[in-house]
């Protein structure tokens, strides 16, 4: 078999039992080194064993059940999609969706854990076991390259416990890396299978299981490993022996496939921003008083990383587009659940979701979009959430709690039959505390209290109605919280909008000057001329439409900017921020 | 009054910092600059220990030259559980000090590779890394079945030994003297737990672990 054939094939590269609770196993193949690890929800990961901030090996990095955890910098990757989902350097920051680290094929049978050099690899084809208990015996890494393990697998002989035990033994070759045993003692006949893992051009690994057992051979498994494994090490001790006679062949080489993150700092205009995936209803609950949650399933595949705090556009068979948070924990990549009330006012998309979306209905999303992004550096967390605005603070206690860190959940409530999500809330005692039908003076007084003992580091992090939110800031700056320890989301825009006065806009970038008449968005003209602009709420709640302003005074309509950055002026909504000046620069 | 004579960078000091910190133990310390003053040769330290070498450790009058012989005297005195240096079990016990002799073994191979390239010791690299490798196939093969008997430290029982602690350090610093362990998956699976044990510490060189299994 050729080389190149070769790594078009499955080779194994663990056993199950080698990925224990929270490790993370250092694997190898055709050079190739892989950091594996295995998720609390059971999924096993093969990745490139390297960090992709400043390469550092992923495989002495934390397994914390749902992330991979960088020993250097504190990089986390999500369980199944490798997206980075949080870099400490940029605690406020969410990381582009584009940072992804390199992901191998993976499948887990018979014992062992599998993969593939190519990216597309072929169907799987089960080995051939004889029926009966399988055991899979320890691996043995040798340092010579297969085919000469492969010559001394051949005349393996497994040293009998007792004299007369092995009567007879064998052994034919099945291709360049496979090789399969009779082993007939006096009481039983059972096979061996020898799969050697390529690790490199000069190092392999003997990963052999035994099949066919009879119960009775079974109970003897400790001395039947014990017995194979002496058996190995003197077919190690050969070929080693062989390897001195002979030059180490070089190293292969390994290509790392480039990650670019540089994408991330691309201008806004450049991403596309219709990049729409299907997901299934898979689930419709009642989960509170006019609360229902949905949960969202891919089609195929995993849905895309997110970071807590993210929420996604849903497109709806109505036409209707609507914004939703995802309430997932960290690294919850099968499915996303999203929570979403029935609103009298709405202009159909809750009542839509409400009496007409059935399990089974697919549906569009938008990747996740995270303007409300958390932070995992603070001392000390402080959700307060408004009603339903308890969606994105649910991720984000997820978050928190996972890691042990400190935090405590206001959940502000109409009444008992409003509190949506209770199981997961139960998990976060006792951390939760539930505010019930307390009038809007007795909301002040108790956010007065939640509020009153402001310490550095510490941030609040804060979503619900309007009212709610204004007076959340609002007392949170009267007792000294700094504007950016206060994170805020608003799910609408309710301030009065003027669209009256035109303005000129210059793209640096794109080196264009475009009018903004009256009565038109900024966002509207932009789209007229070809430059797709991501956006999601189009009301100026969301940020997903922020840009760069580098000349001119804008003139902020918006509920997404704190009073600081509107005043620095530096960046705008185009969806519904206009100008105090003659004309404006935008950095796209 | 417990003192220490220790050297921050040193793996045999880390052994005694390791259990004095699992054992809750208060001490004192005075930092003897192995490199590059060399103050363990100085006079003035070998008038403390005549071997010249770390870590030493005092208490009143009593003058211990040697980690293992520190970690046997700190478990003995400050353990009621007996469970680090199981002095009521024969077997236990012998075994306990079969793998203190294994732990020498690892100082003089692993260790050494780390002298060279770390701190410029003129010595054969090479040999010393072929030994250490030599002893981590045999330590690894020791962990695969002890894991596969449902036993997590060197020496089978319920709790860690002094084995474990006189192990670990110049297993988990061997990187630093280029001894790859993605060949012994079994003796890195064991460092994650020797780094999850009440008490932990680490020093440089050595990374946490993430927590493990929650207790029952």
């Amino acid at each position: 078999m050729t080389l190149s054939n070769a790594q078009k094939q499955w080779h194994p590269i663990a056993a199950s039992t080698d990925l224990v609770y929270r490790h993370v196993f250092h694997a190898q193949l055709f050079g190739r080194e892989l950091a594996v690890w295995r998720a609390d929800d059971g999924h096993v990961n093969a990745w490139e064993n390297r960090c992709l901030h400043r390469g550092v090996r992923l495989s002495i990095g934390v397994n914390d059940g749902r992330e991979l955890v960088c020993q250097y910098h504190g990089w986390r990757y999500a369980n199944r999609t490798a997206g980075c989902t949080y870099i400490p350097a940029h605690p406020a920051d969410a990381p582009a969706r584009t940072i992804c680290n390199n992901q191998y094929p993976v499948k887990e049978i018979d014992g062992l854990i599998w993969s593939c050099k190519a990216d597309d690899p072929p169907e799987f084809s089960t080995p051939a076991f004889r029926p009966g208990v399988q055991l899979v015996l320890r691996a043995l890494p040798i340092n010579a390259p297969a085919d000469i393990v492969a010559l001394q697998l051949l005349s393996y002989l497994p040293l009998a416990t007792t004299e007369e035990q092995t009567s007879s033994i064998k052994t034919v070759q099945h291709g360049a890396y496979t090789l399969c045993s009779e082993v007939t003692t006096d009481d039983t006949t059972y096979q061996l299978n020898f799969f050697l893992q390529p690790t490199d051009s000069n190092r392999t690994v003997v990963r052999s299981v035994l099949s066919g057992l009879t119960n009775n051979t079974a109970n003897n498994e400790i001395n039947l490993l014990k017995t194979h494994s002496q058996a190995l090490g003197l077919v190690r001790e050969s070929a080693e022996q062989q390897m001195q006679q002979i030059d180490t062949p070089a190293a292969w080489e390994v290509l790392i496939k480039p990650v670019s993150e540089t994408l991330s700092r691309m201008p806004v205009g450049s991403v596309k921003s219709q990049s729409l995936t299907r997901v299934q209803v898979a689930d419709i609950q009642d989960t509170a008083t006019d609360i229902k949650s949905i949960t969202l399933t891919p089609l195929e595949g995993q849905l895309p990383t997110f970071h807590s705090g993210a929420h996604i556009d849903v497109h709806l068979p109505n036409g209707m587009i609507k914004q939703y948070s995802l309430t997932n924990g960290p690294g919850q990549t099968d499915r996303y659940i999203i929570g979403v009330k029935k609103e009298p006012t709405s202009e159909g998309s809750s009542s839509f979701i409400h009496q007409s979306l059935r399990t089974g209905d697919v549906l569009a999303i938008s990747t996740p979009r995270n303007n409300f992004p958390l932070r995992r550096d603070a001392v000390s967390t402080l959700l307060i959430a408004g009603g339903i605005g308890i969606t994105p603070l649910l991720s984000m206690a997820q978050a928190l709690n996972h890691s042990s860190l400190p935090f405590t959940l206001h959940y502000f409530i109409q009444g008992e039959s409003h509190r949506a999500f209770n199981d997961l809330l139960r998990t976060f005692k006792p951390s939760l505390t539930v505010h019930t039908a307390l009038d809007p003076q007795q909301t002040r007084s108790t956010l007065q209290d939640i509020l009153k003992n402001y310490q550095s580091a510490h941030h609040v992090y804060v979503c619900g109605p309007g009212p709610m939110l204004d007076a959340t800031r609002e007392i949170a700056q009267q007792n000294n919280w700094p504007d950016e320890a206060i994170h805020f989301e608003y799910f609408k825009n309710s301030q009065q909008q003027d669209n009256s006065v035109p303005f000129t806009v210059s793209l640096a970038r794109s080196g264009l000057t475009l009018q903004v008449p009256s009565g038109q968005s900024l966002l509207e003209v932009l789209r007229e001329n070809n430059i797709d602009l991501p956006s999601s709420c189009e009301q100026g709640a969301c940020g997903t439409c922020k840009v760069a302003v580098t000349d001119g005074t804008p003139l902020h309509q918006d509920v997404y900017l704190n009073q600081a950055e509107q005043l620095r002026g530096d960046c705008m909504m185009t969806c519904v921020s206009r100008a105090k000046t003659a004309s404006l620069t935008l950095d796209i | 009054m417990i003192k220490l004579y220790d050297y921050e960078l040193s793996g045999n000091c880390y052994k005694a910092r390791l259990l004095l910190s699992m054992l809750n133990v208060d001490y004192s310390s005075e930092t003897i600059e192995f490199y590059p003053a060399a103050q363990h040769k100085s006079p003035e330290f070998r008038r403390i220990n005549p071997l010249g070498t770390l870590p030493v450790l005092t208490v009143d009058d009593l003058t211990l030259k040697d980690s293992a012989a520190i970690l046997v005297y700190l478990a003995s005195s400050f353990d009621e559980s007996k469970r680090w240096y199981p002095t009521q079990d024969a077997a236990r016990l012998a075994q306990v000090t079969e793998w203190l002799a294994f732990a020498d073994s690892i100082t003089g191979s692993a260790s050494q590779v780390r002298l060279a390239e770390g701190f410029f010791y003129q010595l054969d690299a090479q040999a010393c890394r072929d030994r250490a490798h030599e002893l981590f196939r045999i330590l690894d093969e020791h962990l695969w079945f002890a894991e596969q008997q449902n036993q997590q430290w060197l020496v089978a029982g319920d709790a860690p030994t002094i084995a474990d602690i006189a192990c670990f350090p110049y297993v988990i610093l061997s990187e630093e003297g280029s001894i790859n362990r993605q060949d012994y998956p079994a003796i890195r699976r064991w460092t994650d737990r020797v780094k999850r044990l009440s008490g932990f510490i680490v020093m440089p060189g050595v990374f946490p672990a993430g927590p493990g299994l929650p207790s029952t």
